[in-house]
């Protein structure tokens, strides 16, 4: 027993110095959002929150943003927490019950929109305030290097003739990017979206063995999480689904291939409901001096991130009108 | 040799003092996030990954291998002390390694948990140096078909541990399959069992649900019955492994790494699956197979060596393809792509002195591990030394820490005591808690698999049988279905050669050589011989090791 | 007496049959308002296992309501601390239990430190310490150490509650 309380009191002490170290970490975390307005000083107590686990898309990018953030003295201590769960909506929850509180940010995107129906949460998207969207990915249409398709068009083709002998992957559960992606593709080229075979996995890495083993008909997918493989040619894009084409990959857009849809998985901040005018506008011109940052350009490239960057009132009738284009997909396949 | 002239290179990067003071520090690291529950090294490299871009990249990866290795060293630690199990793949060495712990043999189980883990860490880095190509090319031919029937062999292997009432046995894995439907279902986007509640639309986590039953549970159950008589002190037993100790451990090390290696590297096998093959298998073989459920050294030897040679494995294809088999993995590969390089097939050739710095950092962590957790195992041991009060306050302390922090929730702490309370009533009415646990860690996957495989063969069942390595596993069932049959038919025909028949399939035969050793210690079983096709409720012959429960004897003190 | 005494046993065991049913009826239920899917390519569907976990669990329930009343039971779990000679000591477990619910109804609003503190010692003292002051300390270092461990170490940061600020 002696040893035990010797290593007790060693223990107590050590704590105590830690503490004396500590001292004040909390201090810093509730002083408010600071300028009225105007060009004065950083944002103090920003908090952006990530409603994904660490390491996942949304936490990269809110991470690189709060990098951004600090480096270029936009904000002061700027935290960067996780409320992971429901695909997004637990977050989105969070968010929207901290009504006027003007500290507090959330990173979303796509896939929230998707679990906010999917899930059938009572807190609505079009409910925050939207401050800026900050980057998109258009999909792909990928296959492996042995599949039977060589181009879009026979994929579209041998799709068309029958929709259950061609599955679909993709690194979402239903709602999500991956999986709107093919469904208002189908939509596109008139298939009927409930007799789309898709098949879920569970993230880009489990996609990934499907689609090199050509387990799958085609595989639907952000093209960023597989450059290497697209470079190397072990896996064959067949088509982006951008406005323009995508830098690096030797495919054409959907666009360009006589099917009308452009499709992108973007990300954005919002806040919560409620917040005065003063706050909002602080926010976004914290944002927009982000977005205009060298390192911020550099973020984006390290990442391969493709800039998509609007603020306000533009951001809000986006949001709403993709809400509307979920909403519409996920009702035909009676998921909402 | 082009590969050992590459490994030598990476090892002059990895031996300067400024990387191996990063090992180092990713070793202890690792090992403090492994040993609470709830956070691993998945969450504690993403956490850090912002502090690491500062470093270099060679550097900073050599921390983070640190990190994944000794978080399956710190898993296996509070499994064996306190029932606690820090990592999904720790769980199944908590079964039989806090027995051990119990019976004053704690120094032994983490003895062999720390030397089985750096055998197999070794031997599995070696194969991934070695091998990459080949295992790469197996591991993206398995499809659903293949998983699927992996899954079904691993059904199999349940019924192998039911424990001594296969009713009750059943019961549990009703339980854990039901606890595993609990979420949203993958293909059709239908939340299940979740009563309304958002948060339980992602399921419950098998470590929450294992440190609840295990951890939980067991306070609650103590609380109930502490003994209030004069504490005894656990006799802390011998320091070291006996020799008895290494002869025992050292197959079941080398089968956990032939486990748990493939199952690293495949992209759906994950590292709790071969830990449990590992538990079965070993049960099977043993020469003493009534000390299973009362710390038997194998079923720490064995499942510790599963999970870091599955640990080794999953790095395989992450390095060579960029494919990331788990959640660290994927959490490596975006750091990866944080520094600028981009993981994928030609990382080995743009980043060859980086990717071997870092496998040669592999073999020094491990032994880093090793040096660093060997020496302190009597040390942990003397933890259980404890009153009573202050280790099971502690317990559930932590376990509530790590929970909590995961989320940040207090919702999963609800679930961690309504669980608990489960656990405590399993523990009162002997219903086995192994079922349960693999109920939800199989339960899912089966599913999924089947449904996945169905979904890409369009409905068609044959797809079912449309991989080779799907057939190969089928025939492997077939065979272990049937072969007690043909067994006992072969005996009936040659009764003479009973005894010879050493413990192959470890089934009733294992008994009978045992038999005067089991008699011994409970009168209350019947003799083996009659109770094969008895009444399977009551006992069954095969496991009788849980029958002595208050008379608890002590094989550390047999040892010599 | 002893038949009196295995009955009421028996009795208690029937409350693990009795919530086995109700798991499974359970499960049962919540498939039976489960849609059939969308796509034809999944003859499974999402219904079919949790049918079958469902009628697993009752089946069981039925078997162990017959066994227990045919006179088996569970052995109850032994060990080191156990002393199984005694019935359940309530007055040991609802204490733990209150230590454990108090931390879960605290840890938000007045902080982990506060929460942590109550945990530790409420369970220490449910399981028998009576060094009221040490043990004050003991939780109170403990949740001290862990709050500052895990937001300088891993920026995790807990929950301050009441103590924001001070901290």
């Amino acid at each position: 027993m002696r040893g035990l309380s010797a290593l007790r009191v060693a223990a107590v002490a050590a704590g105590i110095a830690l503490m004396a170290s500590g001292c004040g970490a909390t201090g810093g975390t509730k002083a408010g959002p600071a300028t009225t307005g105007g060009n004065s000083g950083p944002v103090t107590g920003l908090r952006i929150m990530v409603p994904n686990t660490p390491g996942g898309g949304y936490d990269t990018t809110a991470r690189a943003a709060a990098k951004v953030l600090e480096d270029e003295k936009l904000a002061t201590n700027p935290e960067v927490f996780n409320l992971a769960g429901a695909g997004g909506t637990v977050g989105l929850a969070r968010v929207v019950n901290e009504k006027g509180n003007g500290d507090l940010t959330m990173l979303m995107g796509l896939g929230v929109v998707g679990a906010s129906y999917t899930n059938k949460s009572e807190s609505k998207l079009t409910e925050t305030t939207p401050l800026a969207r900050l980057i998109e990915e258009p999909g792909a249409i990928m296959v492996s290097k042995d599949s039977p398709y060589k181009t879009i068009d026979d994929l579209m083709a041998a799709w068309k003739k029958d929709p259950s002998k061609v599955s679909v992957g993709g690194g979402s559960s239903p709602g999500g990017p991956d999986h709107l992606l093919p469904m208002q593709l189908a939509g596109a080229v008139g298939i009927d979206a409930t007799k789309v075979n898709f098949v879920s996995y569970d993230g880009g890495g489990d996609l990934l063995p499907a689609i090199l083993g050509n387990k799958l008909g085609f595989a639907a997918s952000g093209a960023g999480e597989f450059l290497q493989q697209i470079k190397s040619g072990d896996i064959r894009v067949l088509a982006t689904s951008g406005e323009k084409r995508l830098e690096g990959v030797d495919a054409p857009t959907l666009k360009e291939s006589n099917i009308d849809l452009v499709f992108t998985n973007w990300r954005g901040i919002v806040a919560p409901p409620g917040i005065s005018d003063a706050d909002r506008d602080t926010l976004i011109a914290t944002l927009e001096k982000m977005h205009a940052s060298a390192s911020w350009k550099e973020a984006l490239k390290t990442h391969g991130w493709s800039d998509a960057f609007i603020t306000g009132d533009e951001f809000k009738s986006f949001l709403t009108e993709q809400d509307k284009r979920v909403a519409d997909v996920l009702t035909k396949l009676g998921l909402t | 040799m082009d590969i050992l002239s590459s490994l030598m290179d990476g090892f002059a990067t990895a031996l300067t003092p400024m990387n191996l003071l990063y090992a180092l520090i990713g070793v202890i690291l690792g090992t403090a996030v492994g040993v609470l529950p709830g956070i691993g090294p998945a969450m504690t490299v993403a956490l850090l990954l912002p502090v690491a871009t500062v470093l270099e990249p060679t550097s900073a990866f050599i921390m983070f291998a640190g990190i994944y290795y000794g978080g399956m060293y710190g898993g296996s630690t509070t499994s064996i002390l306190l029932n606690t199990p820090g990592e999904s793949s720790s769980v199944i060495t908590a079964i039989e390694g806090n027995r051990m712990a119990k019976a004053g043999r704690a120094a032994q189980a983490l003895a062999t948990a720390a030397i089985g883990s750096f055998v197999a860490g070794t031997i599995g880095t070696t194969l991934l140096v070695v091998f990459t190509p080949i295992v790469v090319d197996f591991a993206v031919s398995l499809g659903s078909p293949s998983y699927f029937a992996i899954m079904i062999l691993a059904l199999l292997a349940v019924t192998a541990v039911l424990g001594e009432s296969r009713l009750r046995g059943f019961a549990s894995l009703g339980l854990g399959l039901a606890i595993g439907l609990v979420g949203i279902d993958s293909v059709t986007g239908q939340r299940r069992l979740t009563f309304g509640q958002p948060l339980l639309a992602d399921g419950l986590d098998i470590v929450v649900i294992a440190v609840a039953i295990f951890a939980v549970g067991e306070a609650l159950w103590v609380a109930a019955h502490l003994r209030r008589t004069p504490l005894q002190i656990i006799p802390v037993g011998r320091p070291w492994m006996g020799k008895q100790d290494w002869k025992r451990s050292w197959k079941p090390w080398l089968r956990g790494t032939a486990y748990g290696f493939p199952f690293g590297a495949l992209p759906a096998g994950g590292a709790e699956i071969p830990t449990f093959l590992s538990y079965v298998t070993e049960k099977r073989l043993s020469k003493h197979p009534e000390e299973f459920g009362k710390g038997a050294i194998e079923g720490v030897a064995g499942p510790e060596a599963a999970n870091n040679a599955a640990a080794a494995g999953t790095l395989t294809p992450m390095l060579a393809l960029g494919l990331p088999t788990n959640a660290t993995a994927a959490v490596m590969l975006a750091a990866f792509v944080q520094f600028g390089i981009q993981p994928g097939p030609l990382l080995f050739e743009n980043e060859g002195p980086l990717v071997w710095a870092l496998i040669a950092s592999l073999f020094i962590g491990n032994t880093l591990l090793l040096l660093v957790n060997l020496p302190l195992a009597p040390l942990w041991a003397k933890l259980l030394r404890l009153p009573r009060p202050y280790l099971y306050a502690g317990i559930l302390f932590f376990a509530t820490l790590g929970a909590y922090s995961v989320n940040l929730q207090a919702f999963d702490l609800v679930i961690l005591l309504v669980l608990g309370a489960l656990g405590f009533m399993m523990r009162r009415f002997g219903l086995p808690v192994l079922p349960l646990i693999l109920g939800v860690i199989l339960g899912p996957r089966v599913e999924g698999q089947l449904r996945k495989t169905l979904q890409l063969s369009a409905g068609d069942v044959s797809g079912l049988w449309s991989e080779p390595i799907a057939i190969v596993v089928y025939i492997i069932v077939a065979l272990v279905l049937v072969w007690p049959l043909l067994f006992k038919a072969w005996r009936r025909a040659r009764p003479t050669r009973v005894a010879a028949a050493g413990p192959v399939t470890g089934g009733p035969v294992g008994d009978r050589s045992t038999a005067d050793r089991s008699a011994a210690e409970s009168p209350s079983v019947d003799s083996p011989t009659a109770t094969r096709h008895r009444q399977a409720d009551v006992s069954d012959g095969q496991e009788n090791a849980d029958a002595p429960k208050v008379t608890h004897v002590n094989h550390g003190q047999e040892k010599q | 007496m002893t038949s009196l005494a295995s009955r009421l046993k028996g009795r208690s065991e029937l409350g693990v049959a009795a919530l086995l049913g109700a798991a499974g009826a359970l499960v049962l239920l919540d498939a039976a308002r489960l849609v059939t899917p969308y796509s034809q390519s999944d003859p499974v569907g999402p219904k079919t296992v949790p049918i079958i976990v469902g009628a697993l669990l009752l089946v069981c329930s039925v078997w162990l309501a017959v066994n227990v009343l045919r006179g088996g039971h569970g052995e109850a779990e032994g060990g080191e601390d156990i002393d199984l000679t005694h019935p359940a000591d309530w007055k040991t477990i609802l204490p733990l239990a209150g230590a454990f619910i108090a931390n879960i109804l605290l840890i938000d609003w007045a902080g982990w430190v506060i929460s942590g503190t109550v945990l530790f010692w409420g369970s220490v003292w449910a399981l028998g310490s009576r060094h009221y002051v040490r043990d004050g300390l003991i939780s109170l270092a403990l949740a001290l150490l862990t709050f500052y461990g895990f937001y300088l170490g891993l920026g995790i940061p807990l929950p301050a509650g009441l103590l924001e600020g001070i901290l």
